[in-house]
């Protein structure tokens, strides 16, 4: 665990003592070796399931493919940042760095966290280094109130989190992870004991986000600056995901009842936010409420507390986390050439952009879950599980894959097909470093494909 | 009508607010009219920031990978990143992924379950007992009236 904690925190130093001519391939080229050596974490051959192991710090099957995810995508963010914070100040692009390199340690403590008051503190720190990417590096005014939505939401959310887990506490003695699936289920009478599941899942419901209260999603992801969005819609929301995961182990037979309207929420989540995305004019929106959607199945997914709903919902996690990051890469890769993310301000792109169209329609078609990627893989477990449990289930979720696939395909058609606008005359080509990016969050999607074993965690 | 965009307020794109800018040419005649085009793309701040506007990297470099302006840094930054990339994390990286052992023996169970078949249906025995204990060793106590 150290190998890759210690060289993520001295990216730190990295970043300021570098020359400003060689900080980009220096930080981005450290970042790519962190996220190789991330790779050894996926050996987990433990009987235990825990590997890695000291007294704070583990990593099991359901933390290693997250984990791997966090790693791999810092040097996308490198990437991703290079061309609009290149006419910065030197100060403020190693400012940038740092505060990306200092939210990856506190994203892999999270994770591999195994104490739960360790994983909310760190669940919590996350918040800052994002708040300041989003407020300090954001391009229009709207991003304050980005910030304030982003801050407060989780804030509000997590606050009764922490008392539930100190009672949590003082009723077992214990937070470890390691033990908390051994302890005694919690005696407390009914409406506390619903109050407390409440407490427990609103922090994550809200990180996820849960349709209902996911406005600050839209917000945040729109108004950060591309490593802002790519971080917060690849990592972050998985957190919410990952923590519930953690949680639920204490927390039935409570979840029986109390997962009921959760779960329809979610569901409903996934066809409101799908048929918002059909009226978007604004194409970072668009991929926010995709984002939204796609958690909704998520959080129905782990709600369900099967071995499959939990292990779709861990595949689909990645998954979209890969697709949503290359989504958000593509539209600055538009933003960056027309100053506008309005759809129908840069579209037909096809004609100007035509090896950029190719990423465009595979990310696409990753978004609408087209076989046989991750994608499809994780949604058709939870909609399988969601049947098992409720066979109405199959018109909300059916309906909801529907729209999906519309949005998707509406996305691509709007901003690479059509006739390109005639103030369009002057679009710098692809460079290199964009096809990389594309390349790097893509490829791996495929490769998970022949290996879909390292991303069933410890369920089936 | 693009004036009842104002609405908006700041949500409106930066191009649509500078409507009257949009369509008078800002450049000098002796300009050539493709630059004048360009410059309507960008925000009005660009051309002030010390003309660090849209710069074309490729008049100076054309072979620029859109890593730096700095020719050398940026072939060096190709090379480091495809290298690292894909050469390493995706290419020994995966390799390595893909010789990992077997997690929790589950392909070991699908290959045994394969091979208990064949070898059952070839004698022509059930696949699998419905009972798991042998119901002949089972001894229950008599039937006690409370």
């Amino acid at each position: 665990m150290l190998k890759i904690l210690i060289p993520t925190l001295f990216l730190i130093p990295t970043t300021w003592l570098t020359p400003q001519k060689w900080l980009w391939p220096t930080v981005m080229t450290q970042s790519m070796m962190i996220a190789l050596i991330s790779l050894t974490w996926l050996n987990n051959s433990s009987e235990s399931g825990w590997t890695t192991m000291n007294s704070l710090i583990a990593t099991d099957p359901l933390s290693t493919p997250l984990l791997v995810l966090s790693c791999w995508l810092l040097p996308l963010l490198v990437l991703a940042s290079q061309n609009h914070l290149s006419s910065e100040p030197s100060s403020r692009q190693k400012t940038f760095l740092s505060l990306l390199s200092l939210l990856q340690v506190f994203i892999i403590m999270a994770f591999s966290a195994t104490e739960m008051i360790m994983f909310y503190v760190m669940f919590e720190a996350t918040l800052i280094p994002t708040l300041l990417v989003i407020t300090r590096w954001g391009n229009q005014a709207e991003r304050l109130n980005a910030g304030i939505y982003f801050l407060f939401y989780t804030l509000v959310g997590s606050l009764p989190l922490l008392v539930a887990l100190l009672m949590l506490q003082n009723c077992t003695g214990t937070l470890s992870l390691l033990v908390l699936h051994y302890s005694q289920p919690v005696t407390m009478a009914p409406m506390s004991s619903k109050i407390w599941w409440v407490a427990c899942m609103g922090a994550f419901l809200v990180k996820m986000p849960l349709y209902g209260a996911h406005l600050w999603l839209p917000k945040a992801h729109v108004e950060a600056p591309v490593a802002g969005s790519m971080v917060l819609a690849a990592v972050l929301l998985k957190l919410g995901g990952y923590g519930m995961m953690r949680l639920m182990v204490v927390l039935a037979p409570t979840s029986k009842e109390m997962a009921y309207p959760f779960i329809i929420m979610a569901l409903w989540g996934v066809v409101m936010t799908g048929s918002t995305c059909l009226r978007q004019t604004d194409l970072k929106s668009l991929i926010a409420y995709s984002s939204v959607g796609h958690m909704g199945l998520v959080v129905a997914g782990i709600l369900i507390q099967t071995p499959w709903g939990l292990t779709g919902a861990l595949i689909l996690m990645i998954a979209h986390g890969l697709t949503s990051s290359a989504l958000f890469c593509l539209a600055n890769t538009n933003y960056e050439r027309t100053h506008t993310r309005t759809m129908l301000l840069a579209r037909g792109l096809q004609t100007a952009l035509p090896l950029m169209t190719a990423w465009w329609f595979i990310a696409s078609l990753a978004n609408l879950a087209l076989p046989p990627l991750p994608n499809l893989m994780g949604e058709l477990m939870i909609i399988s599980s969601l049947f098992n449990w409720s066979p109405w289930t199959l018109l909300l979720t059916g309906v909801g894959t529907l729209i999906t696939a519309s949005y998707s395909l509406y996305m691509f058609l709007m901003t690479q097909r059509g006739p390109l606008p005639k103030h369009m005359m002057a679009l710098p080509p692809s460079f290199t470093r964009e096809h990389l990016l594309m390349a790097l969050h893509l490829l791996p999607l495929m490769l998970i494909i022949l290996k879909p074993a390292i991303l069933w965690g410890c369920f089936p | 009508m693009l004036s009842r965009l104002t609405r908006l307020g700041p949500t409106l794109p930066r191009i649509l607010a500078n409507s009257g800018l949009r369509f008078v040419s800002q450049s000098p005649p002796s300009a050539s009219a493709g630059s004048a085009t360009l410059s309507e793309l960008q925000p009005p701040h660009a051309k002030d920031s010390d003309g660090h506007g849209e710069v074309n990297h490729y008049l100076k470099n054309p072979d620029y990978h859109g890593f730096s302006a700095d020719p050398e840094v940026d072939q060096w930054n190709m090379r480091l990143a495809f290298f690292f990339g894909i050469s390493m994390t995706l290419v020994v990286g995966g390799t390595f992924v893909n010789y990992l052992p077997d997690h929790g023996m589950r392909e070991w169970a699908r290959r045994e379950a394969e091979r208990l078949i064949k070898l059952r249906e070839a004698k022509g025995l059930t696949l699998i007992e419905e009972d798991y204990y042998d119901p002949s060793k089972i001894v229950l106590p008599a039937a006690v009236e409370e």
